[in-house]
Formats: structure tokens, sequence, C-alpha cells
């Protein structure tokens, strides 16, 4: 049976070190999760609840973001969910990281930072709520 | 516990009109959900059989009522249907005396602009006990449930006897069956959540209890959590210049839900309004923005 863990906080930039906080408080010490998975993942759930709280929640008194963890021995699944306006990441721009940094334009680089610390991204709209599911692989 | 909640009116539809439910469809595709509207165009006695399902047998027999006939001891209906042909909406009531007053029982559920569900209203009280008619004025003009005018001496008498706003009578008790059975109801039709508007703070922290996230205003109950704390801008408002600001108010959910009721918020410049809640079906999304509250 995997370990499974959940949050809900409010979508605003308050509730990021709650959640870093518990994704910590739950990897700390679970086998192969090492100081730069723990990084990598918290990277990326920092970004994916930045993007909901300025772009999904816009513009309307936030709700929710519900955090689920789930460890098991081969893997670490967290699923995002948020009930925000709808977001479709195949239609952003990766960045240019091959321009210099100071003709670089701002923006655009959470979901290639999400993309770079796990494994995989899937994200889904449904009727109830947007999903983003990160995998790190513990192999 | 009696909820109450804003009875919308009808949103505009952006996605087109199912068809009738037919049994080739019912073969064909079970995960699609189906409408209100849908169930409602079906014979009577189908309807009757399906929306049956809405409502916890324990509840009915618990006051002496058939949960299949709908009928109480004397053979007279205790349980009524409101569901049109054409309809978007389906209301259920029932009472324990051929007396209206009685309804300890009441569920609307309509469809929305996408296809999905509202809530639109839920009661569940105790009609046993004394009735309070902050529902109207003292010249029996409506109030909306105080939201619309204000009937300030049965709001003070329901404040006095225990009642958060919005209540006529004490709760029934059994919210957590109702729910139950409403998720079991709703996955049966194939949906995979349902939202709804919570009139007041205090059955907003009911629905957090049953499991709801928000769509809108979860950030505001964080700040009504942090601005009733001793020193915080709610607190200092409850100067004990009214009966529904009284300083103790600060550390109870029905304290704070009555302060609200009052108009509190003011002082933040906030309203309680458009706060929505969605409750995905199987699912308890674990929200607590009064940790450790006392009722």
């Amino acid at each position: 049976m995997p370990d499974i863990h959940r949050i809900t906080r409010a979508a605003q930039l308050e509730s990021l070190s709650d959640f870093r906080e518990f994704l910590k408080d739950h990897c700390a010490g679970y086998p192969r999760v090492t100081d730069e998975i723990l990084y990598d993942i918290q990277l990326a759930v920092d970004e994916a609840c930045t993007n909901i709280i300025t772009h999904g929640y816009a513009g309307m008194d936030p709700g929710s973001i519900i955090l689920d963890l789930e460890l098991t021995p081969e893997k670490l699944i967290i699923t995002l969910t948020d009930f925000g306006h709808a977001f479709e990441p195949e239609s952003a721009p990766m960045p240019d990281v091959d321009t210099p940094i100071e003709e670089r334009e701002l923006g655009g680089f959470g979901l290639f930072f999400i993309r770079q610390s796990v494994d995989d991204v899937e994200y889904r709209t449904t009727e109830d709520g947007n999903t983003m599911k990160l995998t790190k692989l513990l192999m | 516990m009696l909820k109450y909640f804003r009875v919308k009116s009808q949103p505009d539809k952006v996605v087109p009109n199912l068809g009738a439910i037919s049994a080739s469809l019912l073969e064909s595709d079970a995960h699609l959900p189906f409408t209100i509207r849908q169930l409602n165009n079906l014979p009577e006695n189908v309807k009757r059989r399906v929306y049956r399902g809405l409502i916890p047998p324990a509840l009915l027999t618990r006051f002496g009522i058939d949960p299949i006939q709908w009928t109480g001891p004397n053979k007279a209906p205790m349980v009524f249907l409101k569901a049109e042909p054409q309809s978007e909406k389906v209301l259920i009531t029932a009472r324990n005396s051929p007396d209206p007053n009685d309804e300890f029982f009441a569920l609307e559920f309509a469809d929305n602009s996408l296809n999905g569900i509202e809530l639109n209203l839920i009661v569940l009280n105790d009609p046993t006990t004394p009735r309070y008619s902050i529902d109207q004025t003292e010249d029996g003009q409506p109030t909306m449930f105080g939201t619309l005018k204000r009937n300030m001496k049965a709001e003070e008498a329901a404040k006095d006897s225990g009642l958060a706003p919005g209540q006529i009578r004490a709760g029934l008790g059994g919210s957590r069956i109702v729910f139950e059975q409403i998720d079991a109801f709703l996955a049966m039709l194939g949906h995979r959540a349902y939202f709804l508007e919570p009139l007041t703070y205090a059955s907003a922290w009911v629905f957090e209890r049953r499991g709801f996230a928000y769509v809108r205003g979860h950030k505001l109950m964080d700040d009504i959590q942090r601005e009733f704390q001793p020193g915080g801008a709610l607190y200092q408002c409850l100067d004990d210049g009214s009966a529904f600001r009284k300083q103790d108010q600060a550390s109870t959910v029905r304290g704070r839900a009555w302060a609200i009721h009052d108009g509190i918020l003011e002082a933040l410049d906030l309203r309680w309004d458009k706060i929505r809640m969605v409750k995905q079906i199987g699912r308890h999304a674990g929200v607590e923005t009064f940790p450790q509250a006392i009722y």
C-alpha cells in the first residue's frame, strides 16, 4: 500500500511555505528520497502552485489547492487539484534558454522548471477541477 | 443541522441540452453524466424510483414515513417531489405532519450552465423544536433568510437559543448521511462533483467538515480566521455594541456567523458574497479554516 497524504490550502502565496513544509515532513527519511529529490519536488510544487495562484484563480477570491502526495518505493506522485481557470500546458511555449539572460523575456519559466524537476507531468481538466500530476522516479 | 442556500436564478446554458434517457443510451455509455432535466423528462414512476435514491431511508423512518411509499403512519403523503418535465430543477421535501411548517427536509438540485450540478437548497431541521420567524419580517414580508431584510427580534431570539443565521429551527442532525447519500446518487448519475454557495459562515464551516473545498472564498475564510484572533480587525469590531457583536462570539462558529451576518466584514471592506464550494464525489478535501473550532 502506498503512503498517501493530503493538504488543502487557499490559493495564495502564503500557502507555498505550508506545501513545502508538508512535503518535507512526509518525505524526510523516506527510502530513496534524497535532499536533491526533495528540493526538486518542492521547486516543482512551488512553480505549479504559483501558476494556479497567479493565473488559475486570477480575478476571483481564491479558492482551494488540494495537494495529494503518494509515496511508493519506486516513485513519488504529487497531484495538485484546483478549481480555477483551466490551463493547457501544451499550449505554453518553452522559454528560450539559449538567449543571453539580459535579452530574455520575463516569465514563462514556471513550466520549464517543473518539467526539469520531475520525470512526468500530466494535466487534466474535468468538471471536478483541474489536476496536475507530477511524477518523480525514485530509482 | 439546518442549512439554507441562496436559490439562484437559472443560469444561461453554455452547452446543449442532452437528449432523453433511453434504454440504448443506458446501455451504451455508463460514464456519461445525466442531467436533472433528463431525469425530469422520464415517465413519472421511473422518475420517482430514481429520485427515491436522494433521501436516506433512515431519515424518513425516523419520522414513521415509509421510504418506498413516502406516506406517514396514516397513509397521507409526507414526501413531495417537484420535478416538472423540461425543468432543470428538482425539489424534494419531507414533513412529519400535514402542516408545511413541519417540513424537516428539503433538497433542491439544478443543472448548471456546464451540465454540472448545483445544490441550491438543503434544509435539515427538527420540526419538534420552536420555530423562529427569521424568514419573514414582523409584517410578514419575506426576508430571504435575513439576506434581503431582517427580523431583528426573531434573529436575536434564534441566536439566544443557539441557532446559526439562516436557521428557523434547531438542526436535525444527520447531515453526514444526507451528504453520503448525495454522493452515491450523483455517482449513479455519472457526476464527479457538485457545487453550492453557502449562505452563511456557519454553513460554509459545516460543508468543510463534510468534505467540500472552495472554488471561491478560501482566502476569505482564512482572512476571517486571522482577523477574529485577539487584536484582529474583526475581533476589535466585537464591541458589545449590539446583540450580534458580543466579544465572546469570536471564539465560536455560530458567534462569528452572526457577526458576519450583521455586516462585520465591512471592517475589511468585504462582504459575504460569491463564496462557492465544490464537493468531489467520494473525496474529502480536508479543508479546515477554523482549526479546533467550537460550533
